[in-house]
């Protein structure tokens, strides 16, 4: 049951100190993880001295000029720079968040980034996704309808229907709140998750979508939506500010209500 | 052997088991009536005039309180076994580990269950 050796290249090391140039006065320590599972070497953290007067305000700011100016082999997802694509989700100072909206200023001492927790760390700061998209995948997050509408006429929503998506559509799939999830580190490969979950939720809140019951049978399983206990990290962490707890609440509500 | 199955066969796994929310149910529903129980049970046994053998033997032949302590009893370790399961359930990862320590714990509550109402009666028929 229990196991008291740790895998191996589990132990973190330390790696090298990178300084910042010469006459730098406003000096900010990264401690960044690296780790490079072809290597065959344990993760390591990397310290690099980064001049604030230099520098855009965000840690994504300061995680390009690393990788510009300091250690061009530091691997990173990033994109949009705004918080809305959720490439840039990590670890910063022991919380989940986007690089791209989280200020440097807000963080006191040194700012550590780790990529997200309890995933397979494909390199650096990038983590294998590829079971939390499946997840994603396996609840449809698509219309499904019967009703036949004629081609050339839209489903129509009234506006207080439409307005029932709001805190659920603006999900950008991040992986935050999954990945700060206590429940889904011990059992991600069968608990779906906050983040599929809120996603399941959107269409079963979705007055124009005909597999309402279809979508709760799915979710009615002691792992797939059970697991969760209302810890709450997913809407503490959550950086466009949902809250994935509250639509897994109103699932297991509607399971009971169909049953009364 | 490589697991080659996809990803999304992954995630979906064996299906929903269809009957969880009947857990979940059942959990809220005994863990409401312990709230009146246990605070039932508290006072009662505070509000005892003497903490003696006879005092409580006396009380608990009383139709009423026989009855709530019988119910005490049987929901108090169904409800220990509902939530002893979903820590089962969290922590075991080891499928047949897991079917173990439910069937265990099944077997002792409803053992535990049966030993109290045992109990209960005896006493309250008299029989001390």
């Amino acid at each position: 049951m229990a196991e008291f050796t740790l895998p191996a290249n589990s132990i973190l090391t330390k790696g090298k100190k990178t300084a910042a140039p010469a006459g730098a006065k406003n000096i900010k320590n990264f401690i960044i993880y690296r780790y490079d599972p072809d290597s065959g070497k344990n993760p390591r953290t990397d310290t690099f001295e980064v001049d604030m007067d230099n520098c855009g305000p965000m840690v994504l700011d300061a995680l390009i000029k690393i990788k510009g100016e300091m250690d061009s082999s530091l691997a990173m997802r990033r994109s949009c720079r705004e918080g809305i694509c959720g490439s840039c989700s990590m670890n910063i100072d022991g919380r989940n968040g986007l690089a791209c909206t989280t200020a440097i200023s807000d963080i006191e001492g040194d700012v550590t980034v780790y990529p997200l927790p309890h995933q397979p760390v494909v390199k650096d700061l990038v983590s294998d996704l590829t079971n939390f998209y499946a997840q994603y995948a396996s609840v449809k997050p698509w219309m499904q309808t019967d009703a036949p509408v004629s081609p050339d006429r839209e489903r129509l929503q009234s506006k207080e229907d439409r307005e029932k998506l709001d805190g659920l559509y603006e999900c950008i799939l991040c992986a935050c709140c999954s990945t700060a999830c206590p429940s889904y580190w011990w059992n991600s490969d069968r608990y779906l998750g906050p983040a599929a979950l809120l996603n399941s939720y959107r269409w079963i809140n979705d007055s124009r979508d005909e597999a309402t019951g279809e979508r709760l049978d799915e979710l009615d399983d002691p792992f797939k939506l059970y697991r969760c206990h209302t810890i709450m990290s997913c809407t503490d962490v959550c950086p466009k500010g949902l809250n994935p707890a509250k639509s897994i609440a109103k699932i297991k509500q509607l399971l009971i209500e169909r049953k009364m | 052997m490589k697991d080659l199955r996809s990803p999304l066969a992954k995630a979906k796994g064996l299906g929903a088991s269809g009957d969880a929310s009947h857990h979940f149910w059942v959990q809220r529903v005994s863990a409401l009536a312990m709230i009146g129980l246990v605070i039932w049970i508290c006072f009662s046994i505070a509000f005892l005039p003497e903490a003696n053998y006879a005092t409580v033997v006396a009380w608990l032949q009383s139709p009423l309180n026989g009855i709530i302590t019988l119910l005490f009893v049987i929901l108090s370790f169904y409800h220990a076994q509902l939530g002893l399961q979903v820590i089962i359930e969290d922590y075991v990862s080891s499928h047949s580990k897991r079917l173990f320590g439910i069937l265990f714990i099944k077997f002792l509550s409803y053992f535990m269950m049966a030993a109290g109402v045992y109990a209960v009666i005896k006493i309250t028929l008299g029989g001390h």
